[in-house]
């Protein structure tokens, strides 16, 4: 737990829910952004630009499943924190 | 095979690793960048890892190289539900639609209630307390709708901008009801002395709670 040592058991909490608060509010983000590419990408006049809306999409699909591990991992560390 | 069932087949303590990728099983024990479930040390077997390609330096070409074992089946009926509710929400986003009317209306009421103090002009008490009928009662969609926002984008994590809003969309709440309560039940005439001082009060407190309750909002929207 990179950036925990050091400190307090109550400190380690506030850093993790800190963060885990950063990163859950970015997922609706990215999620917005997906499909926003997504209808970019259906109204495209030209091939090139249905392909790059298409990739950018995949690509905010890519941050969502991304913040969604970080996520999960740092719920799992909370817990340890809390329960050690 | 059901997504649960690879789960099991996470790598660890000698089991196979798979993944899913694009609906398809495919087995990554003898990979070598794959060592006990896990590959680059973020991604772990038994789980689907097609929306990561795309942060990937690889293309999904790599899986050619690997073996394939089946096909998953799908069966996640609770989580198509879910999207499907996902998708009403992000179509007509209730929450932002709904929140504003207590709001709007509760400040105008709180407005109209200051100028009664100050001209002592009963139309603007009675606009007041109108305001405070409608207001309060709108109070409970906006409420409802920001729970199923809660539920649907931020599957129920409870952090303290949410612990924020609950507690005082509570408190927010209570005021209403209280102040609705002393307004009909204890204020008969202008005689009222301390119950008129109780409801201006509760009026009154309406307005940092709301105040508190839309700066936690626009934290979700604009987040630091």
């Amino acid at each position: 737990m990179a950036g925990l040592e050091g400190k307090t058991k109550h400190e380690k909490i506030k850093a993790l829910e800190e963060m885990i608060q950063i990163v859950l509010l970015r997922i609706p983000k990215e999620v917005e952004a997906m499909h926003f590419y997504t209808k970019a990408a259906e109204k495209s006049t030209t091939k090139d630009a249905k392909n790059l809306f298409l990739s950018l999409a995949q690509q905010e699909k890519g941050h969502e499943a991304e913040l969604r591990r970080i996520l999960n991992d740092l719920i799992v560390q909370l817990n340890e924190v809390k329960n050690s | 095979m059901k997504r649960d069932e690879v789960k099991n087949f996470n790598g660890e303590d000698g089991k196979p690793a798979y993944i899913i990728y694009d609906g398809k099983v495919y087995d990554v024990t003898d990979s070598r960048l794959w060592k006990n479930g896990k590959h680059m040390g973020r991604h772990k077997a038994g789980e689907d890892l097609t929306a990561f390609i795309s942060m990937a330096p690889h293309t999904d070409k790599v899986l050619e190289k690997v073996k394939y074992v089946c096909d998953i089946e799908e069966e996640n009926v609770k989580d198509n539900k879910k999207e499907k509710i996902r998708e009403l929400y992000r179509k007509y986003h209730p929450h932002p639609i709904l929140i504003h009317y207590p709001m709007g209306i509760l400040y105008f009421g709180a407005f109209m209630e200051f100028l009664y103090l100050i001209f002592k002009i009963q139309s603007f008490e009675t606009s007041a307390f109108y305001a405070l009928i409608i207001g309060g009662l709108s109070v409970f969609p906006a409420v409802l709708s920001g729970f199923l926002s809660w539920y649907i984008n931020y599957d129920k994590i409870l952090t303290e901008i949410f612990r924020n809003k609950i507690v005082f969309s509570s408190i927010l709440i209570a005021l209403v009801v209280a102040a609705i309560s002393v307004r009909i039940f204890f204020i008969n005439g202008e005689e009222c002395y301390l119950w008129c001082y109780i409801y201006v009060l509760l009026y009154f407190l309406m307005i940092p709670v709301m105040t508190f309750i839309a700066y936690n909002g626009g934290r979700i929207t604009w987040p630091d």
